[in-house]
């Protein structure tokens, strides 16, 4: 497998590290219990495309988002996670 | 108080021989660990991409690489090192913290690693042979000319990489890798290298 980093290029998968689904987003300060057990916790186990946040540190080291088929490993789409790069995400 | 005498050292320092290694005859690649040279690491803060390609811009008199490239100013290289962030390569202090400090006081922060890493330059006839069991990017001379640059890893250690200009007709590749790496990944080169004839030297002059 392959991913295209926004930044670098084509690379092989050994320059990134995989960090998991991309979905979660971290509750506001005073949610709930349940809400904070779900973001830590709960997991979709999705069979097909799936948002997930994959890390090129053996690269230019920015975070990225990557649009994966968990059934076929297409990859369909990669951008830089909210941060990494400011001149491309504008954050 | 204990006194302390501060020795800068390579860190290969031990593992570098100068001389022949490998294969007899005419060496095919030569390995040159290049010293005591000014490193700084300078990144954007956050939303100031844009001042800080202003400041570079106006203190080297040329745009800082916004893609994984290499530029050469008269006595300083930029080196793509990642989004928003660059690293400037030079000698004698001109370029260092404190000469930087002032002109990116207000876009971006500045890191000495002028001892954290090691860099290497590579050249010869077989240099991109030899480069090809390291490196699992395409450094063809169609696809990684001369100023071409990257973060990538050898051998599972990351390095920048970059093609200079030719010396005598022939590519000439630096990698910058983290000095406690670079031991390993000298015997690595060495290994690769060994069966084209290998030219090991340690030099003050940058390339």
């Amino acid at each position: 497998m392959r991913i295209t980093c926004p930044f670098c290029g084509e690379r092989e998968l050994g320059e990134f590290t995989y960090l998991g689904d991309a979905k979660p987003v971290r509750p506001v300060a005073g949610a709930s219990e349940d809400e904070v057990f779900d973001y830590v916790y709960l997991r979709d186990n999705v069979a097909g495309v799936m948002s997930e946040n994959w890390y090129h540190g053996g690269g230019c080291r920015a975070w990225l988002k990557v649009t994966r088929n968990t059934l076929t490993h297409e990859i369909s789409a990669v951008e830089p996670a909210a941060g990494a790069g400011a001149a491309k995400v504008g954050a | 108080m204990a006194e302390f005498s501060w020795d800068v050292r390579s860190p290969l320092d031990r593992a570098l021989v100068s001389g022949a290694h490998g294969a007899h005859g005419d060496a095919g690649v030569s390995l040159t660990e290049i010293r005591d040279f000014d490193l700084i690491q300078v990144m954007a803060r956050r939303g100031k991409a844009a001042d800080m390609a202003t400041a570079a811009k106006a203190r080297f008199g040329i745009a800082a690489p916004e893609t994984p490239k290499a530029v050469r100013t008269a006595d300083a290289t930029l080196i793509w090192s990642g989004p928003d962030q660059f690293l400037v390569l030079s000698k004698g202090g001109g370029h260092g913290t404190e000469a930087l400090a002032q002109p990116f006081a207000s876009s971006a922060s500045l890191s000495d690693q002028s001892h954290t890493r090691v860099l290497i330059s590579i050249s010869g006839a077989r240099a991109l042979t030899m480069l090809a069991k390291l490196s699992s990017i395409d450094l063809h001379p169609d696809a990684f000319p001369v100023g071409a640059a990257a973060a990538t890893s050898m051998d599972h250690a990351s390095v920048t990489l970059w093609r200079g200009n030719d010396r005598d007709g022939l590519a000439v590749f630096n990698v910058l890798v983290f000095a406690t790496f670079a031991e390993s990944l000298w015997h690595t080169m060495l290994d690769s290298a060994a069966e084209y004839g290998v030219d090991i030297s340690h030099s003050e002059d940058m390339a």
